[in-house]
C-alpha cells in the first residue's frame, strides 16, 4: 500500500497554498505549525503525506522521487529543468502566487527603456572596460533571455539577500527578478524596461514521472487531487442562478429565457416545474405553471443575467457561488497520462522565455 | 561497494553519440582522406584546445552561435566547449604563429558542441573537419580553398553536390549606406539566413529586429502627445553641452536624480540624447530585409551573375566588387580542372553563414537527398578576425569546415572507404598451449596486412570457432599439445571449412598464401 506523497512550500507560501487546498477540499492536518510533516485528507483512495520544505527545494526533492507530487512557483521549475530530469509539470496554472520574472534598471537610467538599450549600455560599459552586471537567483533563464536579445556581454551576479539592493549596494549594475506588484522594485529605485519579462509564474503542480508511472495507488491519488484542482478551479468565479419562471410550457420559459440575451450558462438552462403550495387552494391558475430556471454563469455577468431572467418572466432568483465544475472527465489528468506513456524525449523541452 | 544490487545504468548526454565499431573505422578513415587532400595542399595539421575561453566566441561568432554554447563557469573563470574550430585556429595564431611566413596553410579536425535540437544530420557534439588559409587575400586564396572543398569532399565519393557561393560585401555595404548600427547590423546579418531559406517570413524578421532595436518608437521617451516633440528631441537640437546641461536640471527637479551607480549622469544623459536623434529603425530594417530578398530571388548560376545580380547592385549605387571577386574566384576555380559533372554551382549573395566575422565571399556545399538536403561544408573569407581577436596587424585570411558525420550520412550507404584488412584467430587449445600460441601470433602479425587475434578466454577450440564465425575471422591457428609435441600447428580456413596441418616453420607463409 503506496501512500501518495506531496511537498508543500513553506516560507511565505504556507498560507496560500493551505488555503488553496482547503478551497479544493483537501485539508492538511498538522498537529502543530512548526510540523515539517503532515497527513492531508479528501482524497477518496486515502490520507496523503505532506512534507513542508521550502519551494526552491521542492523542485529537486520531487526529482529525485522522494515525492511523487509538489506545489511551488513555475518560476522555479522553469529554471532548475534540465532535458533528462524527471519532473513534468502536472498543473501549470493552479491560480495563485502570480508573479513575473523582470528585468529592471535604476530609476536614474532615464535613456533606458526597453531590453534593446541595455544591449547599447552594455557595449557602453565594455568600452570602459567593465561588464554588465546582473543580480539574478535565475541564472539559466537570464542568461538565455539576454543572448536571445542579442546581449552577450555581461556577467551574472550571484547576490546574498536583497536582490533588489544590488544595484544601490554597486555590486550589480541591473536586476533580473521576480515581482508581483512593482512595490519592492519601487521602493528600491528600480524601474521595468520595457519587452523585459522574461517569464510570467503562478504556482504549480509538478510530479516525478518515475515513481508515479511505478505505482497505481499514487496515480489514482493523484487522478483524485486533479479532478478536485480542475474542477475548483474550474469553478473559480462562476455562480449558479435559480429563478422562479411563470410559462406556458418548459420549451417557452426555455425559448423567452434563452431569447432574451446571454442565459446560455455552461450549456443551457436546466428547466423544472415547480408545484406551487398554494395551488391545490387557488385551483389551477390561467396564466400557466412555475418552473425553477437553472443556469451556472461567470461572476461578472451575474446582474446582467437577473436581469434578463426579470425580463422573461423571473420573480425570485436566487445565486450560490459554484465549488466545483466537473466536466465528463479530467483533462489534466488525459494530459499528465499522455506526457508519462508517451515519447519521453519528443515531449520535454527546456522552459525557456516566452519569446 | 554496491553489494548484489543492480546499479543503475548512465544515459549518455541527450544529443551525444557513442561512435561503435565499424563506425569509428569508417569515420576515421574518411577524415584521414580529407585531411590527406588537404596536405597534399601544403596544408598542415594543428590541433587546439576543446576547451576555450568564452571571450573568445563573445568577440566575433554572432549571436546565434553565442546563444547555442556550452558555457559555464569555473572557478570563476568563464569557459565554453567551442562552438567551431576557426575562431580557435586564429587565436592560436595570434598566440603562436605571427612571425610565421604567409601564406600558412592549416588543416584541423576535431569535437564541438553547440545546443541544438538533434536531428537527422544535426548532433549536440560534432566533428568539424577543415582548413584555414591564413595570409592571402583574393580570387587566387579564394579559389584555392573552394577547389579544395570540393575536390576533397569527392575524393571521399561524395560527386553529386551543390555549392553555393555568396559575398557578404554586398549586404554589408548596404547597411553601411543605410546608416545602421554595428548592433543593428549583427540584428539583421543574423536574420538573412532564416529568411533567405524561408524559414521565416520577411514581416515576423522585421518585427523581431525592430523590437529588439528598441521598437518603432525608440525615440520618444516618456509621455510626448501627438504633435509635440518629445524632452529628448527638442534638447537635440540644442548644443551638446546646454542640452546635458537642462536635460540634468530638469530631471533633478523632478527629484529624478541621475545615479547610474556605475554609470556617470553625463554618460546617462548623453544617451538619452544621442537615441532621440535617432531616426525609427523600422524603415532601415524593411529595406535591408528587401534588399536580402532581392539579392536571393537574383540569384542563380554563375553565368548569369553580370546580367541578373549586377544590377541589384548598381541599381543602388553599391560597388559591384562582390560580382566581381566571385565571378574571377568561380573562373579560377575552373581551372583547378572540372568539378565532377554532377555538381552545380549556384551563386546567392543572401547567404549569410550565421557567423557574425565574415566579411567576403563565404560558400556552402549541399547534398540533396529524398530527406531535403544536408549542408556538409561551409566557409568563407574573415579579413577581420585576426584584429578583433588581438593580432598586431588585420592578416587576411578563409576557410571551410566540412561536418564529418554528415560527409559520413552524404555518402549513403555506410561503406568502408579503405577493404578491412583480413582476420585471423590464434587458438591454443589449453592454458599450457597459450604462451607458444602468443609466439606464434607475434610470428604472424609481421605479416603486416593482416589482423591477428589472440584467443583469450581458452575455452577451447568449438568455443573458439564458434567465436570466429561471428566475428568474420578469415582463418583460425590451432596449437595444442599433439601439435606441440609434432612441432605443427593446424591452420582452418573457415570460409572454405577446410584444416590443414603444416610444420609449424611453415606456418606463416601459409597464412600469407591464404589470405593474398
Amino acid at each position: 500500500m503506496s501512500m501518495l506523497r506531496l511537498a508543500l512550500p513553506t516560507k511565505g507560501w504556507e498560507d496560500d497554498v493551505l488555503r488553496f487546498l482547503g478551497q479544493c477540499g483537501l485539508r492538511v492536518d498538522r498537529s502543530n505549525p512548526r510540523q515539517y510533516r503532515a497527513r492531508m485528507r479528501g482524497l477518496p483512495t486515502g490520507p496523503a503525506e505532506v512534507v513542508f520544505q521550502r519551494a526552491a527545494d521542492i523542485f529537486d526533492e520531487v526529482n529525485a522521487g522522494t515525492v511523487d507530487l509538489g506545489i511551488t512557483g513555475y518560476d522555479i521549475v522553469a529554471e532548475h529543468r534540465s532535458e533528462e530530469d524527471d519532473v513534468i509539470v502536472v498543473h501549470g496554472e493552479l491560480g495563485f502566487r502570480r508573479c513575473a520574472l523582470v528585468v529592471a534598471v535604476p530609476e536614474g537610467w532615464v535613456d533606458v527603456t526597453s531590453v534593446s538599450d541595455l544591449a547599447e549600455v552594455a557595449a557602453e560599459l565594455r568600452v570602459n572596460g567593465r561588464e554588465l552586471r546582473v543580480a539574478t537567483k535565475y541564472a539559466n533563464l537570464t542568461r538565455q533571455f539576454l543572448y536571445d536579445r542579442g546581449i552577450t556581454y555581461f556577467e551574472l551576479v550571484e547576490v546574498s539577500g536583497a536582490i533588489e539592493a544590488a544595484p544601490a549596494l554597486e555590486t550589480a549594475d541591473i536586476i533580473c527578478d521576480i515581482t508581483s506588484s512593482g512595490v519592492t522594485l519601487r521602493e528600491n529605485r528600480l524601474k521595468m524596461v520595457s519587452a523585459g519579462a522574461v517569464l510570467e509564474s503562478q504556482a504549480c503542480l509538478i510530479g516525478n514521472r518515475r515513481t508515479l508511472t511505478d505505482d497505481d495507488e499514487r496515480m489514482e491519488a493523484t487522478r483524485a487531487v486533479l479532478e478536485l484542482m480542475e474542477a475548483y478551479l474550474r469553478s473559480k468565479q462562476q455562480v449558479s442562478i435559480t429563478a422562479n419562471i411563470r410559462g406556458e410550457s418548459a420549451e417557452a420559459v426555455a425559448r423567452s429565457a434563452l431569447s432574451n440575451g446571454g442565459v446560455a450558462g455552461l450549456r443551457g438552462p436546466t428547466i423544472a416545474r415547480v408545484f406551487p403550495k398554494d395551488n391545490a387552494e387557488n385551483g389551477l391558475a390561467a396564466q400557466g405553471d412555475w418552473f425553477a430556471l437553472t443556469v451556472v454563469v461567470g461572476e461578472d455577468v451575474l446582474l446582467p443575467t437577473v436581469e434578463a431572467l426579470r425580463r422573461a418572466g423571473a420573480s425570485e432568483v436566487t445565486a450560490t457561488q459554484v465549488r466545483y465544475v466537473f466536466e465528463h472527465k479530467s483533462w489534466t489528468f488525459e494530459a499528465l497520462k499522455r506526457q508519462l506513456h508517451g515519447p519521453s524525449d519528443a515531449q520535454k523541452t527546456v522552459a525557456r522565455s516566452s519569446s | 561497494m554496491l553489494g548484489d544490487r543492480t546499479a543503475a545504468p548512465i544515459q549518455r548526454v541527450r544529443g551525444t553519440n557513442d561512435v561503435l565499431p565499424p563506425d569509428d573505422a569508417r569515420l576515421r578513415q574518411l577524415e584521414g582522406l580529407l585531411r590527406q587532400a588537404f596536405e597534399s595542399f601544403g596544408y598542415q595539421g594543428i590541433q587546439t584546445p576543446i576547451l576555450e575561453p568564452l571571450e573568445l566566441f563573445l568577440r566575433k561568432s554572432g549571436d546565434e552561435i553565442v546563444a547555442r554554447m556550452y558555457a559555464f563557469s569555473h572557478w570563476n573563470r568563464k569557459l565554453c566547449l567551442r562552438p567551431e574550430l576557426t575562431a580557435s585556429v586564429m587565436r592560436a595564431f595570434v598566440d603562436d604563429l605571427q612571425g610565421h611566413g604567409l601564406p600558412l596553410r592549416l588543416h584541423y579536425a576535431g569535437p564541438s558542441f553547440r545546443y541544438e535540437r538533434p536531428s537527422r544530420g544535426r548532433s549536440r557534439q560534432f566533428t568539424q573537419v577543415g582548413v584555414e588559409l591564413i595570409g592571402a587575400s583574393g580570387p587566387a586564396a579564394d579559389a584555392e580553398v573552394l577547389h579544395l572543398a570540393c575536390a576533397s569532399l569527392e575524393s571521399a565519393g561524395i560527386t553529386r553536390y551543390r555549392l553555393v557561393v555568396g559575398h557578404l560585401g554586398a549586404a554589408l555595404q548596404l547597411l553601411g549606406q543605410l546608416g545602421m548600427s554595428d548592433h543593428a547590423q549583427g540584428l539583421v546579418l543574423d536574420q538573412m539566413e532564416p529568411i533567405a531559406r524561408g524559414r521565416v517570413d520577411l514581416e515576423s524578421a522585421l518585427s523581431r529586429v525592430v523590437d529588439l532595436l528598441g521598437g518603432a518608437h525608440a525615440s520618444t521617451n516618456g509621455v510626448a502627445s501627438a504633435g509635440v516633440p518629445s524632452l529628448p528631441s527638442a534638447l537635440a537640437s540644442l548644443p551638446p553641452d546646454q542640452a546635458t546641461a537642462i536635460a540634468a536640471d530638469i530631471l533633478s527637479r523632478a527629484s529624478l536624480p541621475v545615479e547610474g551607480g556605475s554609470r556617470q549622469p553625463r554618460q546617462i544623459i548623453q544617451r538619452l540624447l544621442a537615441k532621440a536623434q535617432r531616426p525609427d529603425p523600422t524603415n532601415q530594417v524593411r529595406a535591408a530585409f528587401e534588399f536580402v530578398a532581392e539579392l536571393h530571388d537574383a540569384g542563380g548560376p554563375p553565368e548569369r551573375l553580370a546580367t541578373d545580380l549586377r544590377p541589384v547592385l548598381e541599381k543602388r549605387g553599391l560597388s559591384t566588387a562582390p560580382v566581381d571577386e566571385i565571378t574571377a574566384a568561380v573562373d579560377l576555380l575552373r581551372a583547378y580542372g572540372p568539378l565532377s559533372p554532377e555538381a552545380r554551382i549556384e551563386v546567392d549573395l543572401s547567404l549569410a553563414r550565421g557567423l557574425r566575422y565574415y566579411t567576403g565571399l563565404v560558400f556552402e556545399i549541399y547534398v540533396d537527398s529524398d530527406d531535403g538536403p544536408l549542408q556538409v561544408c561551409g566557409g568563407g573569407r574573415y579579413d577581420d578576425l585576426v584584429r578583433a581577436l588581438g593580432g598586431r596587424e588585420a592578416v587576411p585570411a578563409c576557410g571551410f569546415s566540412y561536418g564529418l558525420e554528415r560527409v559520413d550520412l552524404a555518402r549513403g550507404t555506410p561503406t568502408q572507404l579503405i577493404p578491412a584488412r583480413p582476420r585471423v584467430l590464434v587458438v591454443g587449445v589449453t592454458a599450457a598451449d597459450h604462451p607458444a600460441a602468443v609466439s606464434l601470433a607475434a610470428e604472424l602479425r609481421s605479416l603486416g596486412n593482416v589482423v591477428v587475434e589472440q584467443d583469450l578466454r581458452l575455452r577451447g577450440v568449438k568455443a573458439a570457432l564458434r567465436y570466429a564465425d561471428r566475428a568474420d575471422v578469415a582463418l583460425v591457428v590451432i596449437l595444442g599439445e599433439r601439435e606441440r609435441a609434432d612441432g605443427n600447428a593446424v591452420v582452418r580456413d573457415m570460409r572454405s571449412r577446410t584444416e590443414t596441418t603444416l610444420p609449424r616453420a611453415d606456418v606463416q607463409r601459409a597464412v600469407g598464401e591464404a589470405l593474398a
